[in-house]
């Protein structure tokens, strides 16, 4: 498909608009750019599944009751590193009501964390299980074990592999972030990214800063905890309901295990209760969910659920990586940086995949020498998984921090210092924007002031960055779009809905696209049989899918405007359309309105099918050299430190947020709450907690793994900066990850403003602030 | 969680025989809360549990009731809910603090079904505790596991050979206000003062407080507290909305012409009882209320402390919630 036509389109954003050329594909429509008025696209519409999910009539893979369902149990290793000696199921075969029970381990395997698979039984009940669990007869040899990253990095720990690790990739991960990787001990390092030479540029700096920040290992805790439903409905069909973030993903892995064809594995996720990247394919990171659901499903011959509780969702589903980073900072006494150092280990537990994500390396790019060297560290700890934004949070906490205390110590505001270093013209513009909604110069003036006179309440303002890649997907979404002989109009699209809002804007794009009454519009979903579409990963689903659905939708048109100058008696080039769908021939005073136009179409309905091709545009930025679009974001955080009792409380957070043609305001800013309480949450409490001496999770729960609630989250703020970049038909781009990139750095910064004291570890709990002011005995 | 009975007596002295003819499996049932996450955490598997809400005899009554007794003591009953307690406006301005403990405590639902009786005898929230599969002292083990391990939640006073902290928020306050509990057993009622109530690790690691099996409290009782009492209560957590505390503290002072004539300070989520700060109160008695003396009051408050690796925060911690604390029941404004 070489074939492309130069268009002319209007794009930029706030003042600074162009006409640029771009190469678009034959047979796409043309973009809607910065001179396109519509009327759907772009306004605050309800989401459609509100009333649904609040009322409790959504379903979700919990909730699925199929006639002779058994429940399945996966008994779990109960030490952090551990030989089987011993498995024997006979006894949990027997126990009352279990129809299934496999083994999940070998008699001599070593297990390598506390949570890890050793056997699984379906039975009648749920607590029928949980007791044939019980009955099983195992024998562990306890072995070594390390799982604390700092300990796991020393010469003579306990190794954690014994065998080459293949890394695990899913959609979550950012495209083309992984390299090649060596390993020594427990270290594998993993390469860096490097521009020019940082030991010249700090060589040359006036001042240079030098200081350690560590991040805590974050757990995904979706609402829903992992979940599958497996029924077997012939010997080479399965039908199989998941809490996914990518139904194909899941088809594909089923029919991977079970040598099925993928076309005959059906997957249904109507409605998922949150992923954040741990729910990409059939198994969850740690856990084989897939294959025990499936297998326990053919052994017993009856449909399978397989629900995890809490406690497995914290040690075995995935995790935001920990950070250990030694952040090298030069500058000249202007302010001018000359090199950016980063050093990180993390541990991803048994896993890989723990770097720091684009912050340090793609940001501040004025500064001529940038390096970021990264390593995992293993541990004998649940695997880690994508975590919206894999890496970013922890990397944007380093480097703004540091950015702060270097600045602090060049006596230079570190909003000065960041506009300075920053190319891109949108995040100038964000950082600028920001800087008079929060009245960032009489805040910084009043937060001295309050630290001068010892106050007891002490308030600061921060600010931090976000990078993102707009990876909106060629062909991965197939979207059919069908208008009916009543006027009725159906997108088809098997996109899970993981909260963002996607049904809404399709059903948006839709009734932009034929000027119809939303209410017109159905879109089917959440079912593979409604055509390939992508996993919610990367921030790509709206960017993805968006332009399938219109230029299916355009298809559907161009044929009915064949119709229409049928019926109007002129060529289709002088059909034209008015705001209800009624068309007009454009010379002549005749009209058919869309309900009789689509009375008169040929057949039942007039359907069309369509994908969205490469992305073609990506002004005024670029990511990281690539011809994809750079999405930017900053945040601003405000709080107030109480110095007598380290307690941190985060005010508010204004986000200024690129996020190309906003399709729906409403969902736009829930997406963007979300990002900014998920990082206010990874900032003050949430924290995986590891017993050194037995190697367990101490925290396995919601009471002591500690997550914001209502009274814990700041009055947010939501300032949007619409881009129109050429990306695609739609202009739409993502959103998801860029939210919640800065928040954690941006209140970080802000406490340093209040307190002059740098807490240099996430959480930023009242023990570290107290710490940090030198309060605390030692 | 294993199948079991629930039985719903209407005589207290029934539900006390039924628990003291066989303790290890039969379990008295106020709120609930404390109860069945130790059975979902495996730490209990009792056969039946035995209702105290049913019983309508007079104790029955009096654990129901919030009211003041011919002798002006207050007396409020151990099956009243928190959030009645800190909802209750007719207690005297004296008691804030125990109102607001009360209202502080876990989220409005739980304090909607949470019994006062309950919040005083609730197991330790400690996580090693918690967890069945670690054997810790309190579980019959050999060691505290919190005194090489993660101990940031742990105590920084009185701690030995367990260093657990004691979970009841409204133990504190009552500490401070020279609450009673009335005790109803075998031989009859008896009052209880706090300090006799709970028991530190030193004198047995296994429980946390001295009632034998079939006793109950029936009520909790306060002094005749006069115009010239003040209290308050300040807590820190990690997190606003439903968290235990780091650390809390109430304060109870007696004020007469422009003196502190006396004074309780009574630190909690520090120690494995309620602590009495009596270094604290030493420096208040006799003086003048000021920002100056609260300052020196809550050094004083500390005396003693030894803290374990990651606990030291503590210190400060309850220094600051100690002067918050005295501040408010002073009606001293806070400095900014």
């Amino acid at each position: 498909m070489a074939d492309t036509s130069k268009q002319k389109l209007k794009l930029g954003f706030a003042d600074n608009f162009k006409v640029v050329t771009l190469e678009i594909p034959k047979g796409e429509p043309r973009p809607w750019d910065a001179d396109t008025e519509l009327t759907v696209v772009g306004k605050p519409v309800v989401r459609r599944d509100g009333v649904a999910k609040v009322t409790g009539k959504a379903t979700y893979t919990h909730d699925i009751r199929l006639p002779g369902m058994l429940h399945a149990a996966v008994l779990r290793s109960p030490y952090a590193c551990c030989i089987v000696k011993e498995l024997k199921l006979d006894a949990a075969a027997k126990s009352p009501g279990v129809g299934a029970v496999i083994s999940l381990a070998d008699v001599g395997e070593r297990l390598l964390f506390a949570g890890q698979d050793v056997a699984a039984v379906a039975a009648a009940t749920p607590e029928q299980a949980r007791a044939a669990l019980a009955a099983i007869v195992v024998t562990y040899e306890e072995q070594p074990h390390v799982v604390h990253t700092r300990q796991a990095m020393q010469p003579g720990a306990p190794l954690v592999h014994t065998t080459k690790v293949k890394a695990r990739k899913t959609e979550g991960d950012e495209p083309g972030a992984s390299r090649q990787a060596t390993q020594k001990g427990n270290v594998r390092h993993t390469g860096s990214d490097a521009k020019k030479d940082v030991a010249k540029g700090l060589r040359a700096a006036d001042v240079v800063h030098e200081a350690e920040y560590t991040t805590q290992v974050h757990t995904h805790s979706a609402l829903e905890t992992h979940s599958i439903v497996v029924r077997w409905d012939d010997a080479k069909h399965m039908t199989v309901w998941s809490s996914t973030q990518s139904i194909f993903s899941v088809r594909g892995e089923m029919a991977d295990i079970f040598g099925l064809k993928p076309a005959d594995v059906h997957v249904i996720t109507e409605y998922l209760g949150g992923g954040f990247g741990a729910k990409f394919g059939a198994s969850a990171p740690g856990s084989r969910l897939g294959f025990i659901a499936g297998t326990l499903a053919k052994q017993a011959k009856a449909p399978v659920s397989l629900l995890l509780d809490r406690h497995e969702e914290h040690v075995c589903t995935g995790n935001r990586p920990d950070s250990i980073q030694t952040v090298k900072l030069g500058a000249k006494k202007s302010g001018e940086l000359t090199a950016i150092h980063v050093v990180a280990h993390g541990s991803a537990g048994i896993g890989t995949g723990a770097g720091v994500g684009r912050n340090a390396i793609g940001i501040y790019t004025r500064c001529p020498n940038i390096k970021v060297e990264s390593a995992d560290v293993y541990t004998n700890a649940g695997p880690g998984a994508a975590f919206r934004a894999p890496g970013h949070p922890q990397g944007a906490f380093a480097l703004e921090l540091g950015l702060d205390e270097l600045a602090a110590k060049i006596g230079r505001d570190p909003l000065d210092i960041r506009i300075e270093h920053n190319v891109h013209p949108v995040r100038r513009h964000q950082f600028e924007l920001g800087r008079k909604k929060i009245d960032w110069d009489q805040k910084r003036k009043r937060a001295a002031e309050l630290l001068a006179r010892k106050a007891r309440v002490l308030r600061g303002v921060g600010v931090a960055a976000s990078i993102w890649g707009d990876f909106g997907r060629k062909g991965a979404a197939a979207a059919t779009v069908s208008v009916g002989r009543d006027g009725s109009i159906e997108v088809q699209n098997g996109v899970q809905d993981i909260g963002g809002g996607i049904v809404t804007v399709l059903a948006q794009i839709a009734a932009e696209v034929f000027r119809r009454p939303l209410e017109t519009v159905t879109v089917k979903f959440g079912d593979s049989r409604y055509g390939a579409s992508v996993g919610s990963g990367g921030s790509q689903t709206t960017s993805s899918v968006t332009p399938a659905v219109r230029a299916a939708a355009e298809k559907v048109k161009a044929q009915l405007a064949e119709v229409a100058a049928k019926e109007l008696k002129v060529t289709v080039k002088d059909v034209s359309w008015d705001s209800d769908g009624t068309a007009h021939a454009r010379k002549a005073k005749r009209s058919i309105t869309f309900a009789r136009l689509c009375q008169r179409m040929p057949g039942e309905a007039t359907t069309a099918t369509a994908t969205r091709p490469g992305t073609y545009g990506h002004h005024p930025m670029k990511f990281m050299g690539g011809p994809l679009y750079q999405i930017a974001g900053v945040q601003f955080a405000e709080v107030a430190v109480d110095s007598w009792t380290g307690e941190v409380t985060v005010e508010r957070v204004l986000a200024v947020h690129d996020c190309g043609r906003v399709m729906n305001p409403l969902t736009l800013r829930s997406q963007i709450n979300g990002g900014v309480i998920l990082g206010t949450s990874y900032a003050l409490m949430e924290q995986r907690v590891m017993d050194r001496s037995s190697g367990l999770m101490l925290n396995p729960n919601l009471e002591t793994y500690k997550i914001a609630g209502a009274r814990d989250i700041p009055k947010i703020e939501v300032a949007l900066t619409e881009v129109h970049t050429g990306a695609n038909n739609t202009g739409a781009i993502g959103i998801g990850e860029p939210a919640t990139i800065p928040t954690a750095a941006a209140i970080a910064c802000a406490v340093f403003n209040a307190t002059g004291a740098p807490v240099r570890s996430l959480p930023l709990t009242p023990d570290r602030v107290l710490q940090s002011l030198e309060v605390v005995p030692t | 969680m294993r199948p079991l009975t629930l039985i719903r007596p209407q005589q207290l002295d029934q539900v006390r025989k039924r628990v003291a003819d066989d303790p290890g499996q039969r379990v008295i049932r106020a709120g609930g809360l404390d109860l069945l996450d130790q059975m979902k955490e495996g730490l209990l598997s009792p056969q039946e549990l035995v209702e105290l809400r049913y019983v309508s005899d007079t104790h029955g009554l009096a654990m129901r009731g919030i009211q003041q007794q011919e002798d002006q003591r207050w007396a409020i009953g151990a099956l009243v809910t928190l959030s009645q307690v800190a909802n209750f406006d007719g207690l005297p301005p004296a008691a804030k603090a125990l109102r607001e403990a009360a209202g502080s405590a876990a989220t409005p639902g739980i304090r909607n079904t949470a019994t006062v009786g309950g919040n005083l005898l609730q197991r330790p929230r400690c996580w090693y505790f918690r967890r069945a599969d670690l054997q810790c002292l309190k579980k019959g083990g050999k060691a505290c596991l919190a005194v090489s391990g993660e101990n940031k939640y742990h105590a920084i006073l009185g701690g030995g050979p367990s260093f657990i902290v004691h979970p009841s928020t409204l133990a504190v306050a009552l500490t401070a206000l020279g609450g009673v509990a009335r005790v109803v057993g075998d031989g009859g009622t008896r009052e209880l003062p706090m300090a006799e109530l709970f028991v530190g690790p030193k004198q047995d690691p296994l429980r946390e407080h001295s009632l034998a099996a079939g006793e109950v409290i029936t009520q909790l009782l306060l002094p005749a507290l006069t115009r010239e009492h003040h209290s308050a209560y300040e807590v820190a957590k990690e997190k606003h909305s439903h968290d235990w505390p780091l650390a809390e503290a109430a304060v109870s002072v007696q004020l007469q012409a422009g003196k502190i004539a006396a004074a309780t300070v009574v630190l909690g989520h520090v120690a494995p009882v309620p602590w009495k700060a009596a270094g604290a109160e030493q420096v208040l008695v006799g003086q003048p209320p000021s920002a100056e003396l609260f300052a020196q009051a809550a050094q004083a408050a500390t005396t003693g402390a030894n803290p374990l690796k990651h606990n030291a925060y503590k210190v400060p911690l309850s220094q600051g919630l100690v002067r918050k604390a005295l501040h408010r029941a002073c009606n001293i404004p806070l400095p900014e």
